[in-house]
């Protein structure tokens, strides 16, 4: 008698990852188009508008881009901690504080030198996103807290105290009583590279590249996997594994402070809860389609920033941009799903 | 025999091309304590996992209470009262004690569960609430609720693996008299699974012994049989050395002066250990595992720093020193444990070719995967690597190759001082003598090596000298040559002629 066992394959490719992606793209499309036609909306034409008016041109295009920034940065920062298999669920709160650390050391300094003055800035951000994910980080490591629950729950702190701030201490009494903290100056504002597109995907560029050096070419990323892999093999090694997830975490929660940074200095220009829009939970399903991959994050960042751009313009012809946010989730469902396959082959064995 | 309430008649099974039990026979007798007697992989955990269903033997029939059993699975064995403590536990740690003992549809004091819960209490001398969690026991009090768990399944026959290993000695006699009791007062039929001597002496009444997957012996008295016949038949005859032991010795490579150590459980694992081993020369730890032996490895290797005591590789002091500091002198490690100490599962093995070295300028400022990939390319020609697929987790490799590509990782760089603890457990025969040639070819280039083994036969090969390991203590220190396998034996089992 014969029998069919799963079994599991050697290892996942880069290849087999970008298959599962486009898998789960096309079933989100199906999915999406079903929807539609649902509400007596023809798929072909709500979709080819949504393409038109997130890549048609050189100002959607840059529309695009500039949404994909955030989501490129926080991803990269996802994928930095899960080297160390550890999971940040908080870079919705590390952009938030990231903005908010920047809008302090933009009120209690000066500095003639925009330019300068701007790489501090960005800087602060980056250490603002660090701090965030700090009490996370130490209840990890000295008594093992899950980092799952802690960095969800300073989602909530982070956006308590920002509404708390735009309300009170920061409140511009400019914004005729719109919560908001008062514009940075237009001198520290990111100039515009074309289009409209921020100089801050040039930042984003870079920090991709870093981001795949820390993890795939550094030591400090090879000790990450070590100790990712195996507490024990890493004492043994002389690796310190709670070191090493300490610095990651800080690493990670930096970069999407970043994105919040670069977010206030070429979108917002203050703090605001318009800071971000969900970026910090689409990073993750961004970080896990791609398997954790810097340059997968960079390509499926900017195709998700595109469809929110999509899924925003479509509603002027009465189609709901929730439209967007189905796509990008059942992408991760399918992309999840057929990984699965891809993991997996059927063997056929000979039963004794 | 008298009563018999399990027979199992010329049982065999194997795991790939490692028998793992060949032909064995083994019977009970109702009512009474029974010892397994084996090193470690002679076989013992196999054929409690056949009694207990787990496995299901290639040969062989079994015989439970008159019943020909044609097929066992774990739920046919359980209602035939069979039942087994793992070495790791298996309760629920969230539950309470109740909950735990009575969670099995086989469990049969569901209505008058206080008055056996107090009844076992007395016998087990558990003095605990039975609402508590079981996440606020302490290791012993889990151990005896495992075992009561049992009693409250209504198993008769009761298969307990390494009972012992987890318990201070006090806990240990406790469990004695526990045993003792059920045994009497229940007519338990009890097996107790253990490589320790001194154990299945005080515990047992009939005693069977294991070597290699064969049951070397059978039915012995425990009050007739001799610690020495118990050592012969557990050791096995020891081949006559095949490897020239005329090498060259030079200057001393590493020292220990001295060394104690007290473990987190406050127990003294270690007491005044002292060695050196000479460039060239292979020193055999020899000594039941759990008598000091890894952490004298681990303090070796600087993996342990709060000892008392020396360390000294070449002429520099490292005591208190961590890992890396070893690594710079090339000091490699084989640790016992191969895939998850010295191998990190769920990573590639690529990684896990790098462990030793990776931080050392030799992989450059950026570990490329192109300078990863050559080292690892050199690594599986030098030592005949078969690896399907280097990015593939390492545990895609067989046990042979894995423990190739740990020695050759750990010996690439020529180092000067070499531990390896059990290097060849659980392999096939030509990985054995694979393993057994890179030992000697170190030997012969320089090396001076640390080899902690239970295996005699290996010992005696390779050691040039051999000390006895023994409740943390260096109890016989002797040049190969003059040693016997019955004296190193009887060292090993704590025993002073």
């Amino acid at each position: 008698m014969n029998k069919f066992i799963l079994s599991k394959k050697l290892y996942r490719n880069d290849l087999a990852t970008f298959y599962s992606f486009l898998i789960g793209f096309l079933i989100a499309i199906i999915v999406g188009s079903i929807i539609l036609l649902i509400q007596s909306k023809n798929p072909f034409d709500v979709f080819s508008l949504m393409l038109k008016l997130s890549i048609g041109s050189v100002n959607s295009l840059s529309n695009s881009l500039n949404k994909a920034i955030p989501l490129i940065l926080a991803g990269l920062g996802i994928s930095i901690i899960n080297s160390v298999k550890l999971w940040n669920i908080g870079a919705e709160g590390q952009i938030f504080f990231g903005a908010i650390a920047l809008n302090f050391v933009y009120i209690n300094t000066s500095i003639e030198n925009s330019y300068l003055y701007i790489f501090l800035l960005l800087a602060s951000g980056f250490i603002g996103g660090s701090v965030c994910i700090l009490l996370p980080a130490l209840s990890k490591v000295l008594f093992g807290v899950n980092e799952i629950i802690t960095t969800l729950l300073t989602n909530y702190i982070v956006f308590g105290l920002t509404i708390y701030l735009i309300n009170g201490v920061w409140k511009d009494p400019n914004s005729l009583n719109f919560p908001a903290a008062a514009y940075v100056s237009e001198s520290v504002y990111l100039p515009t590279l074309f289009g409209k597109l921020s100089s801050g995907f040039l930042i984003c560029i870079l920090f991709t590249l870093i981001a795949y050096y820390i993890k795939d070419k550094s030591v400090f990323g090879y000790e990450m996997r070590i100790a990712g892999g195996s507490a024990q093999t890493a004492i043994y090694a002389g690796i310190s594994a709670k070191q090493k997830a300490f610095t990651a975490m800080l690493i990670g929660g930096g970069f999407a402070g970043l994105a919040g940074a670069i977010e206030l200095l070429s979108q917002t220009h203050r703090v605001s809860t318009g800071i971000s829009q969900g970026f910090g939970y689409t990073a993750i399903i961004v970080a896990a389609i791609t398997g954790m991959r810097p340059l997968g994050i960079f390509l499926v960042g900017s195709l998700f920033g595109a469809l929110a751009i999509g899924g925003s313009v479509i509603q002027t012809i009465g189609v709901s941009s929730y439209i967007s946010e189905i796509i990008q989730a059942t992408t991760l469902f399918g992309a999840l799903i057929s990984q699965f396959f891809f993991s997996y082959e059927i063997k056929r064995v000979e039963d004794d | 025999m008298k009563n018999p309430i399990l027979e199992a008649k010329g049982i065999s099974k194997s795991f790939g091309s490692i028998k793992a039990l060949d032909d064995v026979d083994f019977f009970l007798e109702k009512g009474k304590i029974h010892g397994l007697l084996g090193e470690n992989g002679a076989g013992k955990s196999s054929l409690m996992n056949i009694l207990s269903g787990i496995y299901v033997p290639e040969k062989g029939t079994l015989t439970i209470s008159g019943h020909l059993i044609k097929r066992l699975n774990p739920d046919l064995a359980s209602s035939y009262g069979i039942g087994m403590v793992h070495q790791e536990f298996r309760l629920i740690d969230s539950f309470s004690i109740k909950d735990n003992l009575t969670l099995s549809k086989s469990n049969i004091y569901q209505n008058n569960f206080n008055d056996a819960f107090s009844k076992y209490s007395d016998i087990f001398a558990l003095n605990l609430n039975a609402m508590t969690p079981v996440s606020e026991l302490s290791v012993g009090e889990k151990q005896k609720v495992e075992i009561m768990k049992l009693i409250f399944n209504n198993s008769s026959i009761m298969l307990l693996d390494e009972p012992t290993a987890v318990l201070t000695p006090q806990e240990t006699i406790q469990l004695k008299v526990s045993l003792e009791t059920l045994s009497q007062e229940d007519e338990k039929t009890i097996v107790l699974i253990t490589h320790k001597l001194k154990e299945i002496k005080d515990f047992t009444e009939i005693i069977y012994v294991m070597k290699n997957g064969k049951m070397v012996a059978k039915e012995l008295d425990t009050k007739t049989v001799s610690d020495t016949q118990l050592i012969e038949l557990m050791m096995g005859e020891v081949k006559t050395s095949i490897f020239n032991k005329n090498n060259f010795k030079g200057d001393i490579k590493l020292e220990a002066r001295d060394i104690s150590f007290t473990n987190e459980q406050n127990i003294k694992t270690l007491q005044n250990v002292s060695l050196e081993i000479k460039s060239g020369e292979v020193l055999g730890i020899a000594g039941v595992s759990g008598n000091g032996q890894v952490e004298l490895a681990n303090i070796i290797c600087g993996i342990i720093k709060d000892f008392e005591g020396k360390v000294i590789v070449k002429t520099t002091d490292v005591s208190g020193k961590g890992v890396k500091s070893r690594k710079k002198l090339n000091v490699s490690y084989i640790p016992e444990n191969r895939l998850g100490v010295g191998l990190a599962p769920g990573v590639s093995v690529l990684d896990n070719s790098a462990i030793k070295e990776y931080f050392q300028a030799s992989f450059g400022p950026h570990l490329s995967k192109n300078v990863l990939l050559n080292s690892l390319n050199d690594l599986i020609n030098k030592f005949s690597i078969k690896a399907p697929d280097v990015k593939a987790e390492i545990s895609t490799l067989s046990g042979g190759n894995m423990q190739k590509l740990l020695m050759g990782r750990e010996l690439i760089s020529n180092p000067d001082v070499i531990i390896a603890a059990q290097p060849t457990r659980g392999l096939d025969v030509s990985a054995v003598n694979s393993i057994h040639n890179l030992i000697i070819d170190q030997r012969d280039k320089g090396s001076a090596i640390l080899l902690i083994s239970e295996d005699l036969d290996e010992l005696f090969k390779l050691s040039d000298r051999l000390l006895v390991m023994y409740e943390g203590k260096v109890v016989t220190e002797i040049e190969t040559e003059l040693a016997t396998v019955e004296n190193i034996g009887l060292a090993m089992a704590g025993i002073n002629e």
